[in-house]
């Protein structure tokens, strides 16, 4: 090697040694429930709970003063929720485990009943990150519930049951782990009881299928116009794979709000129409293709709208009106 | 990572250890590092800050630090476009400072022009590889005692072979070969020239330190080297300046001694200039000894010289292998290795729009015919204005022939040239160094032939006559006032007496000297032509038919009627 050569590669290997410390990643995938706990307790003083189901990871934690006396969440609970909620961002985006969803379980101390649960994809976590999605669009991605935990509320009916059966107190606890503890088959179902976790694999279907029936929720409430006509009371999704077929069913119960100001079947094709656009933008939002159909129920007028993803699709792209595709499902 | 930066620790160490002991033992990393601090300390803070960079970046979760490396090439294209407007401005307005010199510093193996290239002039290259060993072996001449060469001064008409002698003396000596012209040390603005003298001999004597000495290679020298203008208001030429700072430099580059008492190589530089300007108008302390200590004159070359080179030129063309070198070299007498390097390449294209493959002897005669006379362009004469300038030629031809004691006639012609209607090429059979009274009366009366020409034939006479009679006029005058050439006893320069200290009758019998001279040469051309009439009708007519003859056709035509050169005429 001739001499002149040598300055410049020792420049090299002082580069390459500079620069092969920061490889690899922040947060092993073994240490990904303890990073997240020690994250939570060093940099935000929070206790938390870290539990993994698959590609899903749990958080739950308890928060002092939770809910003020009209139930909405206090300004110093949000605040330590919004860090917990970044501390597990930081985690699953720094870390070589396969995360795809994280779910955070709060409660007030006081309360442990009522929960609130949120569930974020990493993937839109990344992308907001990235400014590929607004922060509008990213709001509306995640999944926000607050009720009561449902695994709370069957543990007290069945305990109720029990008493009436005179079943001692030691065998109590065994039958209800044996019959009655269950992982959750539902994203409802979701929630922390009792030191345990109901927590499932999240799949992509059932998490866009929730996100619809969030967010046709949020569309009448938010939506001058629509919320001015009509009240959607509640909405459902589900994702059904069934016989060779897989579709989103997304059932929406709303009325009128004011009699006579509307017709039925105006209220009808308005829950109809733009809980179709919500899921066709959905579905191209996240281009997911494992689904065939989507199947609109308008629970209060008993009508349903059968919609192809294809023409979902063009009704989205203003391609299709609204009374072609309702023609075809008449047909 | 601990034990990651305790490795890097080690290594930086190592490579501090590496670097100081290269620093210390090896003299020549030692002038690289100090001739480039500037870029390894750009390197080295460029270095510092990667390393902070990527101590920040390390700092970043994983995440994070992918983000920064994911936007880090749109950052550098951003960076690089700036810094690209930046250099641009820079450039467009401050030209990287105005002291910027555009030097080639070229290493003299490089060159690749050895003495065997150098043709010719075996005189000053014997001089030159004198030079060169002195150069080469400076510590044993200094060890006798001998004065270490600082500088050589090369003067010589142009084209005559200095930068080529020069090239040949860096190739010799194999050392750094630095060459600029004088006129790019010249720069509107004050004092730039002497800045970049200053940058040049800077750069010499680091290049004399790491190589063991320098070339310098000024040419065109006396762009910075004419004689110094001192104003009385006080106020110098930038030149001045210019030239200041080159004496300065040249002086510093006197014997220096290090510690060990050994000689310092960093001055061992040593600077060639070379010049067409005669040696009178260069400034007299660049002369002095210490400065350019060798004065070489190249000369044109002689007649052996212009047969090695046209062997040579032609050697590097398809030619017919008939032709008499011999005989171009007595065509070319006073041409530059330059002017027959022009002639070969001239008549190599000549063949080439003839369709030719090889260059024939008359490709050379038209080739040098277009050099010397410049190229052909007919113009529409009248028959009477056509007849008139043949026989104004024909007059000089005549007489030319038969008269002049060292001119042969090349070629005759009618056909216009530049600005003249006709012309009579002259070429001198022999180098002559000095003309004497005869050979200045024989141009004179060359000069006066085509007005007694005209007069005699058509008893009028043109203002073709203008260059002719200013010629004439201007060497009657040089013999008498300047030359001594004169029958009036009046010997001595009197140009050089300023016109009121002579007196009127001195100037009188000079001027009637003058008009004496001027009027024997009339008379003698006339009884001449007169004599040989019949033999101008000839030479008349047949450029009117041929518009143009050659030597031979001349010669043959002389021939005919018995004549040869002037010999055997009294002149």
């Amino acid at each position: 090697m001739r001499c002149k050569k040598l300055p410049a590669l020792a420049l090299l290997c002082s580069c390459v040694l500079a620069l092969l410390p920061g490889c690899g990643p922040t947060y092993p995938k073994e240490d990904l429930k303890e990073s997240i706990i020690k994250v939570c307790k060093k940099e935000y003083k929070l206790d938390v709970k870290v539990e993994l189901a698959g590609k899903t990871v749990a958080i739950y934690c308890a928060l002092q003063d939770l809910w003020d006396l009209t139930f909405a969440m206090t300004k110093k609970a949000s605040e330590e929720l919004n860090d917990v909620i970044l501390s597990v961002s930081r985690v699953t985006l720094s870390t070589d485990a396969s995360v795809e969803y994280y779910v955070v379980i709060a409660h007030d101390a006081r309360l442990p009943e009522i929960q609130i649960i949120i569930v974020k994809r990493v993937e839109d976590v990344k992308r907001f990150m990235l400014n590929d999605i607004s922060r509008g669009e990213f709001s509306k991605r995640m999944l926000i519930d607050k009720r009561i935990n449902p695994q709370a509320k069957k543990e007290h009916d069945i305990k109720q049951v029990f008493e009436k059966m005179g079943l001692e107190k030691k065998w109590q606890d065994t039958v209800m782990d044996d019959f009655f503890r269950a992982q959750p088959a539902a994203l409802g179902d979701i929630g922390y009881w009792n030191d345990r976790f109901y927590i499932k694999d999240i799949q992509l279907p059932e998490f866009l299928v929730e996100q619809i029936a969030g967010r046709v929720r949020m569309e009448f409430f938010e939506n001058k116009n629509l919320a001015e006509s009509v009240l959607v009371k509640s909405t459902k999704g589900n994702y059904i794979n069934k016989d060779g077929k897989r579709y989103f069913e997304v059932s929406v119960l709303g009325e009128a709000k004011s009699v006579g100001s509307l017709r039925p079947d105006e209220i009808s094709n308005m829950i109809l129409s733009q809980t179709l656009k919500v899921a066709a933008d959905v579905i191209h939002g996240y281009g997911f293709e494992d689904v065939d159909y989507i199947v609109i129920v308008d629970e209060a007028n008993s009508k349903a709208l059968k919609v192809t993803t294809a023409d979902a699709e063009k009704f989205r792209k203003n391609r299709m009106s609204f009374d072609e595709i309702a023609s075809q499902t008449e047909n | 990572m601990t034990a990651w930066l305790i490795f890097e620790l080690l290594f930086y160490f190592i490579l501090l250890l590496a670097a100081t002991a290269v620093y210390l033992f090896n003299r020549r990393t030692r002038l690289y590092i100090k001739s480039r601090k500037i870029m390894l300390i750009i390197i080295f803070g460029s270095y510092v800050i990667l390393r902070l960079a990527v101590w920040g970046l390390m700092s970043l979760e994983s995440f994070y630090q992918k983000i920064t490396l994911a936007t880090m090439p749109i950052q550098l294209i951003m960076v690089a476009l700036n810094a690209t407007i930046f250099v641009l401005l820079y450039t467009m307005f401050l030209q990287g400072g105005m002291a910027k010199i555009s030097k080639s510093r070229i290493k003299g193996e490089l060159v690749d022009i050895k003495w065997s290239d150098v043709i010719g002039m075996d005189n000053v290259k014997e001089e030159a590889k004198e030079v060169v060993e002195l150069i080469k072996d400076r510590a044993r001449v200094k060890k006798i005692g001998g004065k270490i060469l600082r500088g050589i001064l090369m003067f010589g008409p142009p084209g005559c072979g200095k930068t080529y002698l020069a090239k040949a003396i860096a190739t010799e000596t194999g050392l750094p070969f630095l060459a600029m012209s004088g006129s790019e040390f010249v720069e509107v603005f004050v004092g730039v020239g002497a800045s970049r003298v200053r940058k040049l001999f800077k750069q010499a004597r680091e290049l004399a330190a790491a190589h063991g000495g320098c070339i310098v290679f000024i040419d065109e020298l006396d762009a910075i080297a004419r004689k110094r203008v001192f104003s009385v208001f006080g106020g110098t030429e930038e030149t001045n300046s210019t030239q200041n700072q080159l004496l300065a430099a040249m002086d510093g580059l006197s014997e220096v001694k290090d510690k060990k008492g050994e000689l310092d190589t960093a001055q061992n530089v040593i600077v060639i200039g070379a010049t067409n300007a005669p040696e009178e108008n260069i400034d007299r302390a660049l002369l002095r000894p210490g400065r350019f200590d060798r004065k070489l004159y190249i000369d044109r070359p002689g007649l052996e010289d212009r047969e090695k080179l046209f062997a040579y030129y032609l050697g590097k063309v398809q030619r017919d292998p008939t032709i008499d070198v011999g005989k171009l070299a007595r065509k070319a007498v006073y041409k530059t290795p330059a002017d027959i390097e022009n002639i070969v390449k001239e008549a190599a294209l000549i063949a080439t729009r003839s369709l030719r493959d090889v260059i024939r002897l008359d490709d050379i005669s038209e080739a040098i015919e277009r050099i010397d006379m410049g190229m052909k362009h007919k113009r529409t004469m009248t028959p009477k204005e056509r007849e008139m300038t043949a026989w104004h030629e024909t007059g000089h031809l005549v007489v030319l022939y038969l008269l002049h004691p060292t001119k042969d006639v090349f070629k005759a012609s009618i056909i216009g040239r530049k600005s003249a209607l006709g012309v009579v090429h002259e070429n001198p059979r022999e180098e002559w160094f000095t003309r004497n009274r005869e050979m200045i009366i024989a141009d004179i009366k060359t000069s006066l032939a085509g007005y007694v020409a005209e007069k005699l034939k058509f008893k009028t006479t043109s203002d073709g006559v203008d260059q002719d009679f200013k010629m004439a006029m201007s060497l009657a005058h040089n013999m008498v006032w300047r030359w001594g050439m004169n029958d009036v006893g009046l010997v001595g320069d009197y140009t050089l007496i300023p016109e009121s200290q002579i007196s009127e009758n001195t100037k009188e019998t000079l001027n009637k000297e003058t008009n004496r001279i001027m009027g024997e040469c009339l008379k003698d051309v006339e009884v001449l032509l007169k004599k040989e009439w019949p033999i101008a009708e000839r030479f008349a007519k047949e450029l009117l038919e041929k518009e143009e003859l050659d030597y031979d056709d001349i010669e043959a035509i002389f021939n005919e009627y018995g004549k040869t050169h002037y010999e055997q005429h009294e002149v």
